[in-house]
Parts: structure tokens; sequence; C-alpha cells
């Protein structure tokens, strides 16, 4: 059994690496007016870990920091997408 | 020599199924028998070209082919059942008599190269043989079947000649024939026709393959549009007792439209296309293996929801409705496998030469009714505990990521 505040924290966490994955896919589609800085992306995803409901599904954490290197390291976008979506299923995987 | 007839059929089949495939080669021949295979329909003493063995058969509106596997290799006709004595004689032909001429090695081999560089450009067939490499690691279970580019460059008419002398022999060979035949009759003529020589000479035995002992992953950096995955583990080998099972976990977890991993991955989660699962077995060996072709983007999503079909396999019993299920599907395949002369006569065959026996229909659906829920965990458990191989291909530059959706 799992109390509301597990599965509002999980959405929260699911919601928070949904944005991180929008930023990514706008940069792989070149979408928007304005360019998104991989600064951003990497704002995005530390911000998925400083929950701790990532902690609560193996590997999403790691999936978030080996999204977080891609970033540092420069690979291409659709590649940290992948991490990222990986993240996220592990997280709906672990529900 | 196995025989069934068929009386009502109009057709019958033969197959001539010789011992060694691939298998048995080393790295210097690798794919010599699929060479000779292709080379022995290029012509022989009383049927000069491909031309005249394609006509002879062609001519009574039957068909002729051949199949290189990695332990046996298969001539095979089907005719209006008044031709079978052409059908035999055909096939006698071309095993026994065939001419091996130079300048169609020649031909023959640049067929045969870019034979192996189109499966390359075929990154949904090429994927299945890098996973085979991770499954049979320097083995030759674990090689293309028509060898490697340096190889079949490699190989000159004496190899040939020599490896199949030692093969194309008479206690190498089963025949099985099937259909509207007069058994008598076709016994008769396979005495006075062929000419296959008796005795082993210069065969060696198969090495079983070393143990795997870690988790590995393979990725093949392509830009293609799609992701082209197989993973999965070593299983068991045709000889074991256990087989029905596999093959009704293999049935459960991705043959068909009505397996989980086309409802779980593909229409429930939308992330695959083409998601399905697959078994290879030998005589001492095996694989169970599942393929996914996804977008980059959702690739080791799609594998994390594989690992979890693979998971509850072995964490729980499958219901006794899906074991039923799984159980006619099998069933019934067997049975529509078995519609066709031909069908019948490569099941005969197959079993004679790499089983040793023969069961009937009836027998090989009492062994899958015979399976239970419990059978299958027990397999699954066993089998999926086993260190699991990927072989990736698409637009990837790191491995990271694969290798943790499989622990490796």
């Amino acid at each position: 059994m799992e109390s509301n505040g597990g599965s509002t924290s999980r959405r929260a966490a699911a919601e928070r690496i949904r944005r991180a994955i929008a930023l990514i896919n706008a940069v792989a589609d070149e979408a928007g007016d304005e360019e998104i800085t991989p600064t951003e992306i990497a704002e995005a995803i530390r911000d998925c870990l400083e929950l701790s409901e990532v902690d609560r599904a193996p590997n999403v954490r790691r999936y978030l920091g080996e999204a977080l290197d891609a970033v540092s390291d420069g690979m291409p976008a659709d590649f940290v997408a992948m991490t990222l979506y990986a993240a996220l299923g592990a997280l709906r995987e672990g529900a | 020599m196995v025989i069934e007839h068929m009386p009502e059929r109009h057709s019958a089949s033969v197959v001539l199924m010789f011992a060694g495939g691939s298998r048995l080669e080393d790295e210097r021949l690798a794919g010599v028998s699929h060479f000779i295979e292709h080379l022995y329909f290029k012509g022989t003493e009383r049927r000069p070209s491909s031309k005249e063995i394609a006509d002879a058969i062609e001519g009574v509106g039957g068909f002729i082919n051949a199949s290189t596997d990695k332990e046996l290799t298969a001539y095979w006709a089907r005719v209006p059942s008044e031709h079978m004595d052409l059908g035999l004689d055909v096939l006698f032909d071309i095993v026994a008599n065939s001419r091996l001429d130079p300048a169609d090695v020649e031909r023959e081999r640049m067929v045969i190269l870019e034979e192996l560089r189109m499966y390359q450009d075929q990154p949904q067939d090429y994927v299945q043989n890098l996973f085979e490499e991770l499954i049979w690691p320097d083995h030759p279970l674990g090689r293309d079947i028509a060898g490697t580019e340096e190889s079949v460059s490699r190989l000159n008419r004496e190899d040939i000649l020599e490896y199949a002398d030692a093969h194309y022999r008479l206690p190498n060979l089963v025949i099985g024939a099937a259909g509207s035949l007069d058994e008598e009759r076709t016994v008769v003529e396979v005495r006075q026709s062929l000419s296959l020589r008796s005795g082993l000479n210069g065969t060696t035995p198969a090495l079983s393959p070393a143990q795997l002992t870690s988790p590995r992953v393979l990725v093949r950096r392509r830009d293609t549009e799609q992701a082209h995955i197989c993973l999965g583990a070593r299983a068991l080998s045709y000889m074991h007792p256990d087989r029905h099972a596999l093959d009704l976990l293999n049935t459960v977890l991705g043959e068909g439209m009505s397996s989980r991993l086309f409802l779980n991955i593909r229409e429930r989660l939308g992330l695959a296309y083409d998601v399905h699962s697959f078994t290879q077995k030998h005589r001492d060996t095996g694989y169970v293996g599942v393929y996914i072709g996804v977008d980059p983007k959702k690739a080791v999503d799609a594998v994390n929801a594989v690992m979890g079909e693979l998971r509850s396999l072995r964490e729980s019993e499958i219901a006794p409705e899906e074991l039923a299920r799984a159980k006619e599907f099998t069933k019934g395949r067997l049975r529509l496998e078995l519609e066709t002369t031909n069908g019948v006569a490569f099941w005969l065959t197959y079993q004679e030469l790499l089983l040793g026996g023969i069961k009937t229909i009836d027998e090989e659906l009492a062994l899958v009714e015979a399976v239970t829920s419990a059978d299958v965990k027990r397999v699954a458990d066993d089998v999926l505990s086993a260190p699991l191989q990927m072989a990736v291909i698409g637009p990837f530059a790191r491995d990271s990521a694969f290798r943790l959706a499989i622990g490796a």
C-alpha cells in the first residue's frame, strides 16, 4: 500500500523529469525562439535530483546522473533525452 | 531414411539433410558449408548449368531449394507426386556430382560477399548477428552462417572440395520423404541412385561454447532512424527435457499479438513498433532473445520495460488461462507447419538427424500439454538468471545507460 504522499511526490518527480525532457526535446527539434542553454538543461536535471522520490525506484537517480554527465560532456540532445526517458520509465516501473 | 505416406496429397517432398553446418567450421573455413550449398546449384555433369537444374524441377511445376544452418545443411524438392523420381534424381545429382567449376566458385564468391554486405545494411537482422556474437563469443555458433568477408574472400576451390568430401558422406545424411508416394519404390530408387561415399573422413566433432560469466553490452553506432536492440540469455538445447516449457515461456513473453511484450510494450506503453521474442536451440546450448525496434530516444526505456517483463516471469507463475492460450498457440502452429508435404518431410528428417529418433505429432503435442505453470516459472528462473547479453544498433555515442539497464 502506498500513501497519497508517496504518489503525489512521485507525480512531482515525474513532472520535473518531463519538464527536463521538454527542454531537451526543444533543443533536439530546434524549436522555439529563445535558445535553451546546456546550463538550463543541467539545472532542470538537478531539480529532479533534489527530490528524495528519485531514490525510491531503482536506477532513477543513476539515469539522471548519466543525463547530467551527458549534458556536461556535450553529448547530442537525443542521447540526453533517451537517458531522461529511461529515468522516467524507471520511476514508472518502481510505482 | 524416413518416409511418411500421405495418400490424400497431390505432391511429394524430399529432403536431403546433412549433419554439419557452420558450427563445424574453424575460422579459416568459416562459411564453407554455405558456399558449397550455393555451388551445388551451379551445375553437374548431366545438368551443366543452374538453369538446367532449375528447369528440371520447375518444368513439372515443382520447387527446389536449399538452406544452410548452424548444425545442418538441407536440400529439398517438392514436386507433383508422379514426379517423385525426378525430384530424387536431381537432388542426388547435385549433392554427388556437382562440377564445382573454378569460374563458378569465383562468381559465387562475389554473390556471397554481396549477401554478407546486404545483411549489414539491414540492422534489424544484423543486430541478431551481433547478439549471437555476444551469446557465443569466439565460437562458430556466434558467427554468421555465411562466414566473414575475410574467410569468404580467402576460401579456395581446394578448401571447398576437401570439406565437401569430408562431410557429404552417407553417415552424415538423413533422407526424408513425405506425400503421395510409393514407399518401396522410393527406397529402391534411393538405393540405386545415391552415389555418396560411405565412412567419414576428416570431420571434427563440434566443441561446446565456454560459459558466460557476466552481462555484456555491444553498441554499434549507426545513424539509423530506429534503434535495433536484441537482448537475452543463454538457454536450453533441443535435447533438454524442459525445452517445451521454454517454448511456452517464449510464447507467453513475445510470440504474436497476444503476448506480454506486444500488449505491454507496444499497446499499453506505446514504446516500440516491433517487439517480439524468439529462441534458438542447438545440441548443447541455445538462447532466448527479445528484439525491439524503437525510437532511439525511447531505447533504454524500452529495455527497462522488457526487463520488467522478464522479472515478472521469474517472480510469479503465469495464470492457467495464459498457459492454456500459449499451449493452443504452440500446438496450432505445429499442426499448421505439418500441413504441407514439405513441412512433414522437414519435421521427420530434422528429428531423425538431430534428435536421433522420431516422435509422432500426438507424442509431441502431449509433451506440450504436460507443461505446468510451475515448470515455466522454474525454467524462467533458471534461464533468466543467467548473465544477460545485449546488442544495440543506433545513433548512440555511449553505452553507459544501456549497461545500467541490464546491470552490466
